[in-house]
């Protein structure tokens, strides 16, 4: 067991954890953040996207440690003073939700992209969320989100 | 009165709850002093199992139970959840294995403190194999001297048949006779969250409760306890939010065996499958082996059609005894013909056991006939439109898969739909008849390099081939009347209007809650916000419901759910009838308001007729409930459109575009239409071109185990989408629904593969239609389209 301190959702936490732990397994089983889902453990699907810096990583590949001095962020983080963020609407409103397993990471994935460009195109969206796999929608509805998504952000922005 | 819920592109009811993380499913939920379980499974094949050593595991710290084969309770049970009786359910598996008879088959499993140590104890468990000679394919399965699975003597463990008229004859009055051979492929659901999360207690008052991510509630807990030998009542199943069924959870995964360590326990235990174990021993998509012969007129009448199908079963029997009728009813309802013959046979094999996979046969089926449709269109000469046209079961017409009339058909709007979103006229045919002939083609092969005769397509390169491609299909509303289709609905109204719906629903992310809530909205005249329906289904608080199978769940269980909400407003009339004054006949309800049609002054709330009968002259609530089948299972309609390109030189497919036009009833919420189907076309397109897992020869293992190696579409390899939605509406489902969960990807591949034919001039005989496949095909190597007899008289 060593101590580790983590910088999760602006929160600062001091956790044991052993020195294999993934990120994900601290978020979900030691600070109960379980909005991280585990799908592959392997790196392969991205059901357990978080952001780190602000650029999404797979918080199974990443052990714990190596999240020490970054800013986490995880869905947790997203929704501000009980509003939900603009990409969390989106999604509700394009029905990009089906069984929501994928939908944390998918939303971040979209967070880290709509955060670098503001008004993605279909390609650099399809792109941008290449590493989440998603069983349900086919994609047609998520992407609808995301570009929406950016226009509202944008549309803000510009106001 | 016009509808105004149902037909809506509602939001999903539970959506904030999934986008904010909140939602919790099975791996999120906490117990105090939960343990976590973990399966060792044998790697071999098949293998005696002399010994089991499990002392070592047993004295480390932190276990709390190992278990094997002996501590099991000895009882034979079958993983399946088909509601008997429509369907044999074979017990022919323990718990834990006591003959090993694939790679993965659980041999022996512990409950520890944490996952560190329960993995360090299956490392301390010793296991004495005896390895035994294996058969992976269900054709050398069944071949004698063949290695037997089971002491039943055999390894074939079912067969059925069905016929109709005297396809010998048939074939006699055949102009054309065309028979050929389809192979496809073992292919996994997928989930995103993994099948095989189960949480179990058994507390101190004797009762069992498990939480599983399961398609089927109330078919786990009989499942449940029919393994462990407890009576049904002490079993509670408890689903909370399910990553995605798909048919991987329509039977039990791991519950008994979670059930089974907590028993043992008396603790809490979560089971957790990993990605490696989902693809080492869940249920998969059955392989299968068609041979089909078709005898056709000249005009493309068909007069004969016979199908032999050998089904992979796997090591276990599951589904199987009874899947060859699915099979079997696909086959023989597509298409008009009297005289038809089918016989399918299941048959054990040393892998792991095939399931349920959204389509349930009728991927398999479907690709081979459609598939071989396309080739009798060609050779007839005849637009494989037409084909369908002439040939398909339409409304009033018998369906040979019930054997009832078709209540509605939307195909002929579908085909022509989808034909002009594809640009079917224009393009069908181009990419071989403009130019110099086909590209390649076994019927001229030989010349090496199948590009030089093709027809450039893009940007001049001379070796990429675009074509389109169509096929159609009929599939299901529910599984009767084979299977029993219970379902049962309370709806209960509120002293303020609103109305709670009690329903054993089973959504793993289909929004059929949501709809469920649109059909009491609806049918009672409430807002939608008015409706209330808890996402996490207790077997404990809700009457029997079948489950999430056979695309059922809005047919079959929005018929009892819109039956029970009738009730409760035939009730609500009649006390607003008597409160002001009017004949029930004159009262109509909307938004929460009743009023009387010939007199605008007569009206009252539904809040206030809630409050008047639980509180003034009646004192009682009101509960409308109703515990009933539909009354039909009608067929639902769809084609597909397909334009792809081929490159010549490596094989490779590129799918520009996919259209599916389907003939779902009616939508009773579009939004939810299109996303089953959209979703449905992802897994299509997976079998169509990457998804396949082959057990080695040698070892038995499976040669993909992980998302790595099993490839699995991302957002980046899909085509362009365009779903059109036809409303031919039923006269038996609610508000004209008809089904919609598993029709989205069946015909799929058919059609992807019917596109390359007409971009290259080749017919694929076999799924995946990976590029070395494809150009096998090319190079018309032997084996590269099987048998293929075309008897021209
Ligand atoms: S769980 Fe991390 S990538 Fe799949
Ligand atoms: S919504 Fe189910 S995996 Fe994406």
């Amino acid at each position: 067991m060593r101590k580790i301190a983590l910088n999760v959702n602006d929160e600062e936490y001091s956790v044991e954890a052993k020195p294999h732990h993934s990120l994900l397994h601290v978020l979900r089983e030691q600070l109960g953040l379980t909005g991280a889902k585990e799908g592959c453990g392997e790196g392969h699907c991205g059901a357990c996207t978080v952001l780190l810096d602000g650029r999404p990583v797979n918080s199974c590949l990443l052990l714990a440690v190596e999240a020490e001095g970054a800013r986490v962020t995880t869905i947790e983080g997203l929704a501000e003073g009980g509003r939900l963020h603009p990409i969390q609407e989106a999604f509700i409103n394009q029905g990009a939700v089906q069984c929501g397993y994928c939908t944390p990471g998918m939303i971040l994935s979209a967070k880290a992209l709509l955060d670098e460009i503001p008004d993605p195109g279909e390609k650099e969206i399809r792109e941008a969320i290449s590493g989440n796999l998603c069983r349900c929608t086919g994609y047609v509805k998520i992407v609808e989100a995301i570009r929406a998504a950016g226009k509202a952000l944008a549309a803000t922005r510009g106001a | 009165m016009a509808l105004s819920i149902v037909g809506k592109r509602a939001i999903r009811l539970e959506a904030p709850e999934k986008v904010t993380g909140s939602a919790a499913f099975v791996a999120d939920l906490k117990l105090p002093g939960l343990l976590v379980g973990k399966v060792l499974r044998s790697p071999h094949p098949h293998a005696r199992i002399l010994n089991i050593d499990t002392s070592r595991a047993r004295a480390l710290a932190g276990v709390k139970t190992v278990v094997t084969f002996t501590d099991t309770p000895g009882i034979k049970y079958n993983a399946a959840a088909h509601p008997a009786p429509g369907s044999v359910l074979l017990r022919d598996q323990y718990l834990l294995a006591d003959t090993a008879r694939y790679v993965g088959d659980p041999v022996a499993a512990v409950a520890a403190v944490d996952e560190d140590t329960a993995a360090e104890a299956l490392d301390l468990i010793r296991v004495d194999y005896q390895p035994l000679p294996f058969v992976l394919e269900a054709e050398a399965a069944m071949a004698p001297g063949a290695p037997l699975l089971h002491d039943s003597g055999r390894n074939i463990v079912g067969r059925v048949e069905f016929t109709l008229g005297d396809v010998e004859d048939g074939f006699r009055e055949a102009d054309h006779i065309f028979e050929h051979r389809y192979r496809t492929s073992k292919v996994f659901p997928c989930s995103v969250e993994p099948p095989g999360v189960t949480m179990a207690r058994a507390d101190w008052s004797g009762r069992l409760t498990v939480w599983s991510s399961t398609q089927m509630p109330h078919q786990i807990r009989r499942i449940v306890a029919g393994a462990l030998g407890v009576p049904q009542g002490k079993v509670r199943v408890i689903k909370p939010y399910v990553g995605g069924g798909f048919g991987s959870r329509l039977g039990a995964v791991n519950e008994p065996l979670c059930a089974l360590l907590a028993m043992r326990t008396q603790k809490p235990v979560r089971l957790a499958y990993s990605i490696e174990e989902t693809f080492l021993g869940t249920e998969s998509r059955h392989p299968i082996d068609l041979t089909l012969r078709t005898g056709v007129k000249a005009d493309g009448t068909l007069t004969a059609r016979r199908l032999d199908a050998i089904l992979n079963a796997g090591a276990y029997a599951t589904h199987s005894v009874s899947f060859a009728s699915p099979v079997g009813n696909w086959f023989r309802g597509m298409y008009k013909c009297p005289n038809y013959r089918y016989e399918g046979i299941a048959v054990y094999t040393n892998t792991s056991p095939s399931g349920a996979f959204r389509g349930y046969g009728n991927p398999q089926v479907n690709f081979a006939v459609e598939s071989q449709m396309d080739e009798i269109a060609e050779h007839l000469g005849l637009d494989p439109l037409t084909l369908r046209e002439k040939n398909h079961p339409c409304m009033g017409d018998i369906w040979e898969r019930t054997k009832w009339p078709i209540e509605s058909c939307g195909l002929e709007e579908a085909l022509s739909l989808g034909a002009a979103e594809i640009g079917w006229r224009e393009k069908r045919g181009k990419s071989r008849d403009g130019g110099k002939g086909r590209a390649g083609g076994g019927s001229s092969s030989g010349t090496g390099d199948a590009s030089s005769t093709g027809n450039a397509v893009r940007g001049g390169d001379a070796f990429r081939h675009r074509g389109v491609g169509m096929a159609y299909m009929l599939h299901c509303s529910c599984g009767r009347p084979a299977l029993h289709e219970l379902s049962t609905a309370m709806v209960k109204m509120n002293e303020d209007g609103s109305a709670n719906l009690l329903y054993a629903g089973a959504d793993s992310g289909q929004g059929s809650l949501t709809v469920m809530a649109q059909i009491v909205a609806e049918t009672v005249g409430i807002p939608l916000e008015q409706v209330q329906i808890d996402p996490v289904t207790d077997t404990d608080l809700t009457g029997f419901e079948v489950g999430s199978h056979a695309s059922r769940q809005i047919y079959a269980g929005g018929n009892a759910v819109r039956r029970a909400a009738l009730a409760a407003r035939h009730e609500i009339v009649a006390l607003a009838a008597d409160i002001v004054g009017a004949a029930p006949g004159d009262l109509e309800i909307a938004d929460g308001v009743i009023r009387s049609t010939s007199d605008e002054q007569k009206q009252v709330t539904v809040a206030e007729i809630c409050r008047e009968a639980l509180f003034g002259s009646r004192r009682r609530q009101i509960i409308g409930m109703v515990s009933e089948e539909p009354e039909g299972n009608p067929p639902v309609y769809a084609a597909q459109f397909a334009e792809v390109e081929v490159d010549t030189r490596t094989g490779a497919v590129e799918v520009l575009k996919l259209v599916a036009a389907h003939d779902v009833g009616v939508a009773i919420n579009p939004a939810n239409v299109e996303g089953q189907i959209e979703g449905a076309l992802q897994q299509g397109l997976g079998y169509a071109l990457t998804e396949e897992v082959v057990h080695q020869p040698a070892t038995g293992r499976p040669g993909a185990s992980n998302l790595g190696e099993y490839k699995v579409l991302t957002a980046k390899d899909m085509p362009e989408i365009k779903v059109i939605i036809v409303e031919a509406a039923s006269r038996t489902g609610p508000y004209g629904a008809k089904g919609v969960g598993e029709s989205g990807l069946v015909p799929t591949a058919a059609a992807i593969g019917n596109a390359i034919y007409d971009a290259v001039g080749v017919h694929l005989d076999s799924l995946p239609f990976t590029p070395s496949r494809v150009l096998a095909a090319l190079k018309g190597e032997a084996g590269a389209k099987g048998a293929v007899i075309t008897v021209k008289k």
